[in-house]
């Protein structure tokens, strides 16, 4: 025989008490006693409870009593009754539906064991949406429900299950156990005080029970802050984070508590720095609050676990299986590598009271550039997938021969040797050994290879192969990817990335082993479309283009002058327009600046570096003498070009689309970037750099980019011209017809012709195997290679030079003296040669092969060299005599580690200005529970003052 | 500018004058194709030469180094020993056999019977075109004759062309004056083929050992051959000595220029007597090659002699004797596999004594020949080819007494051979020369004949010119980083 007494707690709830109390009253298994509790409500609850349950039937109590306290208050005035009695929670937000009560008593009948009975709960508003069907918790104390954010109830969880706890919305326990446990906790007003309740039940032997054929909808109002909690000044969020650690703490065994402890303190010094890091200081101070708050009062916390002492070690097996398993903490940081990744914010709060609130409509800007799903089908049926597989299988037919064998190498590309923590050294030592020996710097293209060679596994040459290799579908993704905004019209895009991938520029930058070009190709794209967020007032858009500037200019100076007068155009232009754009294109051109600051300022005493790119600058051919006709048709001269007139199509479309009427004002700046990248060509192709022609790749590449946006912006026309007459669509046919000639003709010379050049795969190591393993620590090997009447040289220190040691100047003095022992060995003529070269460390002189035949003579003939091995693949010849290695001079580098300290830094300070973080566009739907103290900007705010107190 | 604007053909027309305008510009400003300069070579002196005479005894040594360079230098002669002892301490020291100070002055000296080869080591100004030669003159015996050879610069691949160990004693002299072992090995390629010596062909020669190897225990049967010398590692000196018997001659064999489809065999003089041409394909190709004789009156095929076959790996003998006999010549051989060739002289009368000479290469830079003599009957020819184009060469005698005469410019017309006889200023017996061809002239080939009427027959050597070593030509050198890129 039960006996039911409910108790509704109300507490500046009016909004939903009327339809809560009508839900009580309506039950089927009408109530034995109701009781409302009114904590001080000004709003008019007291009335309200009044009015439904008798004047004598409502307690009034003070304005900061807690939940838990005012259901004790509430049972202290109430007898006994007769039978099995049991007493019902009742929140004044959670409305039970009108079986409820009889489907938890008839669950309550099945299992005699069953001292704490929860119902369903949904969502008040949006009632098809789970919110709890029993609640866990991890050892972090993460509140853990089982459901996915905002899962619809399809009756998928039904049945009656065994869980950790249930909340005190609908919470039916008997009454006895109350007594025996002493009922809620009133250490804690609000929050988890259901979870240490139902631990408790549990330690003492009891089960806790949810009940699904019983439902309740509930508000959560406080957890939302739908209402102003009056227990306690402190944020919920921090409040429920606290609690949840000191209900853990309190409830688990010694041991465990231990390892707890050390649990909680370093996953939240983790959770800190993340939060920090995604730009949400508020829930950083929260977290770090919560943790200090629990562990600064170990008073308390020895209180509670004193009066939790009985049975807890013996109860606790029966918790821990209902705990979430440890494992669940790896799903949950891939699921938020994920949603980074798909652009959410990198923290899901640990500290929510429930996961509903995620945000599922926002859309920011730079996701275009993400892959946001793992999705396959809608991977394939995406164009810009397919266009980048058709651009992947054409490049690697057209580099079957570059694609696998020994070092690649050739033209301004070094045989690729080495990896990662080798260009990382070259980065940071103060003293580099290459060569003769520099105390330079090394230039920053080097650090951004070698965080390349360290993100593909320490492998220089697989980060290598993939941006110079694949340079053409990369370009054609991130082309796709870029113009998602600025041209709507999907085949027009289609047309765009594919014919801006295969431009001369890409196919001769891989054949000539530009491998600044090739990266600086792939980011142009970017670059477009980061400006356009730039002039739409996006100041992350800013330091991200900032920083992949920072990436460009640091392989090729060029582009940053480029984008800066683009950029100060641009200025002049939208300055006006918009306000913030300058200080924004001042962050994307300013950041640059900064964190190149030592080597630009190398480049600025030497302008003529300025035409050079990262790589070898003696052996990358050029054209000298570049046509007119090439310079127009964006043929940048050197191997592996089709025939200039391949991009006459291009031009021809991007000419017809000045003729168009509407979108003139994007053809025209289209057009001018063009005829601005033309000019900067023709400029930079008639001038020498480093000892020959300079490559117009990067200019060309840039006309190129408004040419093509000015012929694809235009073209949805081309729908519209095909639904009007026969002449009409005569001519649509024509236009689209030469408008893929170009990336059609590109493709085929480039297969028919191969993508090799100067590029070639099975580059012999430059270091003699034989010289590799005779050398002793420091010992150099001279490389002698005769080409046209003229020797080179190199000097190797034990090993073959690494990508960006050629860009390092060594001192003259010892440069000359080299250069006048090579001379003299060179030629035969005997005398002290091999003596200055022996005291520069030379051990070993190589030829590679075929070997000059006077060359041969003239090493032969040295009685200081002794010859190791003569084949067709080279010679070696070996220092006869005594070897002096100069040890390296005691340089102090404190200049350089400031600046790679601060250099580095400032560079995590720009990526997390620039990473997607917190959002600007918050998304404001009514669950938004972001705290008023952490949103600075005033749109926020005046949404929230909006809702109800 | 709005009706521009505004006109629908507008933008389109100011788009097409930038264009122009900016063709124009790139058309203008095209820079005029320039041919690139080769890179030219700078002459510079010489500056340390080392060479091994090979076997010295009994014989005169002749040391010279042309006048002209500046500074200090010297030029040691002394005998080739190992740097360490027996026992593995270092070798005392042993007194030089003579030191030359003075460039411009022959220096001679008969050097007693007994002991190994010797070293000419000079350094500064005495190394820039330092020439040593030995020449030995016996009256009688087995060894009557003239026999002279170049004291040879240790190499890594020397080629001797000639009679194999079954037409003449064969011997060859190997030197190894450098610190680091020399490891040899041995090729021979007889009429029938190269021949594989089953006692191993390869030796290894310590710091300052020196040997001397009896060709018959490598191959003891091919009557014509032609003997690859070279390292796998380490230089070795290397000098071959023909032997033909008593009454038939003696003579080195002069190093051969290595394997090339063009090899000219200069320094034919004008006497009597057979000539016998060698000829080698090392290759693994038969081959035909074309003879043609340089003579002073022109160059042509000779008649019924304008080819020999030489298979693979074989040395062919050619009788030219019917040919280039008595006249003073070159003969320019060409295949189109790459050959070496010799040519052996033999002189007239009762006992004959023979001379070898061999492919050489053009004296671009000059030559010297150390061992000139005009005593008695004794003559000293110069015969100088250009067999291509014409050329100037400017020849000089260094006496080993008195002042130098002025010296002779002699024009060599082109496809041209001229006999020179030196005659030394009187007192001078004993005179070097330096043959140096003057600018403009085309390649010069030459060689060197000494002979000696005697009643029994003649006696007479002779020796290619070789390139001189007072030059070294410096090539121009580039510091770049490019060199690791094929």
């Amino acid at each position: 025989m039960h006996s039911v007494t409910a108790i509704v707690v109300a507490h500046d709830g009016a909004r939903w008490l009327k339809e809560t109390l009508a839900a009580v009253l309506r039950q089927t298994r009408p109530l034995d006693r109701v009781v409302g509790v009114d904590n001080g409500s000004r709003d008019g609850s007291g009335r309200i409870l009044s009015e439904a349950f008798g004047q004598h039937n409502v307690l009034s109590l003070s304005r900061s009593t807690g939940f838990g306290e005012a259901v004790h208050e509430a049972l202290g005035r109430l007898p006994a009754a007769q039978g099995t009695e049991w007493i019902w929670l009742l929140h004044d937000d959670c409305a039970p539906d009108a079986e409820a009560l009889q489907a938890l008593l008839w669950a309550a009948d099945q299992d005699p064991k069953a001292a704490v009975l929860g119902p369903k709960l949904r969502d008040w508003l949006d009632r098809r949406v789970l919110l709890e069907i029993g609640v866990t918790v991890s050892r972090s104390g993460r509140r853990d429900t089982g459901l996915e954010p905002r899962e619809y109830d399809q009756g998928q969880h039904d049945g009656v299950h065994d869980v950790l706890s249930v909340s005190t919305a609908g919470m039916l326990i008997r009454r006895d156990v109350w007594d025996q446990l002493s009922g809620l906790d009133t250490a804690l007003p609000l929050f988890r005080d259901d979870l240490d309740l139902c631990w408790r039940a549990r330690v003492a032997g009891h089960r806790v029970l949810s009940v699904s054929d019983a439902v309740a909808w509930h508000a959560e109002a406080s957890a939302r802050r739908r209402r102003r909690i009056a227990t306690s000044d402190e944020h919920p969020r921090r409040l429920d984070r606290r609690n949840a650690l000191f209900v853990i703490m309190a409830n688990l065994p010694f041991w465990a508590l231990l390892r707890s402890i050390v649990r909680n303190v370093t996953g939240s010094f983790v959770r800190t720095v993340l939060f920090l890091l995604a730009k949400q200081p508020a829930n950083a101070l929260d977290e770090m609050a919560a943790l200090g708050s629990v562990l600064a009062h170990p008073g308390r916390l020895r209180r509670a676990r004193k009066a939790r002492r009985n049975g807890r070690k013996q109860g606790y097996p029966a918790v821990q299986r209902l705990l979430t398993p440890p494992g669940a903490a790896f799903r949950r940081l891939a699921d938020m590598v994920q949603g980074f990744l798909a652009g959410a914010g990198p923290v899901d709060s640990a500290g929510r009271h429930h996961a509903a609130a995620s945000d599922d409509s926002a859309e920011d800007d730079g996701d275009e550039l993400l892959t946001d799903s793992g999705v396959v089908q809608r991977l394939f049926s995406s164009p810009g997938v397919v266009l980048c597989l058709a651009l992947a299988a054409v490049t690697l037919v057209a580099e079957r021969s570059l694609l696998t064998g020994g070092l690649l190498g050739g033209g301004a590309l070094v045989p690729v040797t080495g990896g990662a923590s080798d260009l990382w050294r070259l980065y940071v030592e103060d003293h580099h050994t290459a060569g003769l020996g520099s105390d330079a710097w090394a230039p920053p293209y080097v650090a951004v290879l070698a965080a390349l060679s360290t993100v593909f596994l320490g492998k220089t040459w697989l980060a290598v192969s993939v941006l110079l290799l694949g340079c053409v579908p990369l370009a054609g993704f991130s082309a796709y990817a870029a113009t998602k905004r600025m041209i709507p019209y999907v085949p027009a895009r289609v047309w765009l990335a594919a014919t801006y991938a295969l431009l001369p520029v890409a196919t001769g930058a891989v054949a000539s082993g530009r491998l600044g070009t090739a990266i600086v190709f792939v980011l142009l794209p970017v670059y477009a479309a980061l400006a356009t967020r730039i002039t739409a007032g996006s100041r992350r858009a800013a330091w991200g283009f900032g920083l992949l500037l920072t990436v460009g200019t640091a392989f090729v100076p060029l582009v940053y002058v480029l984008v800066a007068i683009l950029g100060a155009l641009a200025a002049v232009s939208f300055a006006g327009v918009r306000r913030g754009v300058t200080r924004s294109l001042a962050i994307g051109l300013g950041t640059p600046i900064v964190l190149l600051l030592p080597w630009l300022a190398g480049i600025v005493r030497d302008p003529g570096r300025i035409l050079l790119e990262s790589g070898l600058h003696d052996t990358s051919p050029a054209d000298p003498r570049l046509a007119a006709q090439s310079l127009l048709m964006l043929s940048p001269g050197g191997p592996g070009l089709p025939p200039f007139w391949v991009t006459a199509g291009l031009v021809a479309v991007a000419l017809a689309a000045l003729l168009l009427r509407r979108h003139q004002m994007v053809v025209a700046v289209g057009w001018g970037v063009m005829l601005f990248g033309v000019l900067v060509a023709t400029v930079v192709s008639r001038m020498t750099a480093g000892g020959g022609p300079a490559w117009p790749g990067v200019p060309m590449a840039f006309a190129a980019t408004g040419l093509l946006v000015a012929a694809a912006h235009p073209a949805h026309r081309i729908a519209e011209f095909r639904a009007g007459g026969r002449l009409r669509r005569l001519g649509v046919l024509l236009i689209v017809v030469v408008a893929f000639a170009t990336p059609l003709a590109a493709a085929g010379f480039w297969v028919a012709r191969g993508a090799g050049g100067p590029l070639e795969r099975g580059v012999p190591d430059p270091m003699p195997m034989l010289a590799a393993l005779g050398s002793a620590h420091g010992e150099a090997t001279l490389l002698l290679r005769p080409k046209d009447g003229r020797v080179s040289y190199t000097l190797l220190r034990g090993r073959a030079p690494l990508i960006g040691e050629s860009d390092l100047a060594s001192p003259a003095d010892a440069g000359h003296g080299l250069g006048a022992a090579v001379a003299g060995l060179a030629s035969g003529g005997g005398g002290t040669h091999t003596q200055t070269l022996a005291s520069m460390g030379v051990a070993f002189v190589s030829v590679p092969g075929p070997v000059d035949p006077a060359l041969r003579r003239s090493l032969d003939s040295d009685p200081a060299l002794v010859r190791m091995s003569l084949s067709d693949s080279g010679g070696l010849w070996r220092m006869g005599g005594q070897v002096t290695v100069a040890p390296p001079p005691a340089v102090k580098g404190s200049t350089h580690r400031i600046w790679l300290w601060a250099q580095g830094a400032l560079l995590v300070l720009m990526l997390v200005l620039a990473s997607p973080g917190a959002r600007t566009g918050e998304p404001e739907e009514d669950y938004a529970d972001v705290p008023v103290e952490a949103a600075p900007r005033g749109r926020r705010r005046s949404k929230e003052d909006r809702v109800p107190a | 500018m709005r009706k521009i604007v505004e006109n629908r053909f507008g933008l389109l027309a100011l788009v097409l004058v930038a264009i122009g305008a900016l063709y124009g510009v790139a058309f203008a400003t095209r820079p005029a194709p320039v041919a690139r300069a080769a890179a030219t070579p700078l002459k510079a002196p010489v500056e340390s030469v080392t060479t091994v005479c090979p076997s010295p005894s009994g014989t005169r040594v002749s040391v010279i180094t042309p006048s002209g360079a500046q500074g200090p230098g010297a030029a040691t002669l002394g005998a080739v020993a190992p740097p360490t002892g027996k026992n593995g301490k270092p070798a005392k020291p042993q007194a030089p056999l003579g030191v030359i100070q003075r460039p411009g002055r022959l220096w001679q000296r008969e050097v007693p019977a007994g002991g190994g080869p010797l070293a000419v080591a000079a350094t500064g100004s005495m190394a820039a075109g330092l020439e040593a030669s030995q020449t030995a003159r016996e009256k009688s015996g087995t060894q009557r004759g003239l026999a002279g050879v170049r004291c040879v610069e240790p190499g890594n691949d020397a080629w001797f062309v000639g009679p194999g160990p079954a037409a003449a004693e064969m011997t060859l002299y190997l030197t190894n004056a450098d610190a680091a072992p020399a490891d040899v090995t041995f090729m021979v390629y007889s009429g029938e083929g190269p021949v594989l010596s089953e006692r191993g062909n390869g030796m290894i020669l310590q710091p300052g050992e020196s040997r001397v190897v009896n060709l018959r225990d490598l191959a003891p049967s091919p009557l014509v051959m032609a003997l690859e010398v070279s390292t796998g590692s380490g230089r070795v000196a290397a000098a071959v000595k023909a032997v033909y018997g008593k009454g038939l001659g003696v003579d080195w064999i002069p190093a051969a220029a290595p394997p090339a489809t063009r090899v000219v065999v200069p320094g034919i003089p004008g006497i009597a007597g057979p000539r016998e041409l060698y000829v080698t394909a090392p290759g693994e190709q038969d081959t035909v090659v074309q003879v043609k004789a340089v003579l002073k009156d022109g160059s042509y095929a000779l008649k019924n002699k304008e080819t020999v076959e030489v298979p693979a790996g074989s040395t062919a003998t050619f009788d030219l004797t019917t040919g280039v006999s008595g006249q003073a010549a070159a003969l320019v051989l060409t295949a189109d596999v790459p050959i070496v060739a010799g040519l052996k002289i033999t002189g007239t009368g009762s006992s004959q004594d023979v001379a070898f000479t061999a492919g050489a290469p053009s004296i671009d830079l000059g030559s010297v020949v150390a061992d000139g003599r005009s005593a008695k009957k004794q003559v000293s020819r110069l015969v100088l080819s250009a067999p291509f184009t014409a050329a100037t060469v400017r020849v000089q005698l260094l006496p080993a007494d008195g002042t130098p005469p002025a010296p002779v410019e002699v024009k060599l017309p082109a496809a041209r051979t001229r006999e020179l006889t030196l005659t030394p200023p009187p007192g001078g017996a004993s005179f070097s020369v330096v043959v140096q061809p003057q600018p403009g002239s085309g390649p010069v080939y030459g060689g060197r004949v000494v002979d000696e009427p005697t009643p029994d027959g003649e006696m007479l050597t002779a020796q290619p010119l070789a390139v001189a070593r007072i030059w070294a030509l410096v090539p121009p050198t580039a510091d770049s980083p490019g060199a690791v890129l094929p």
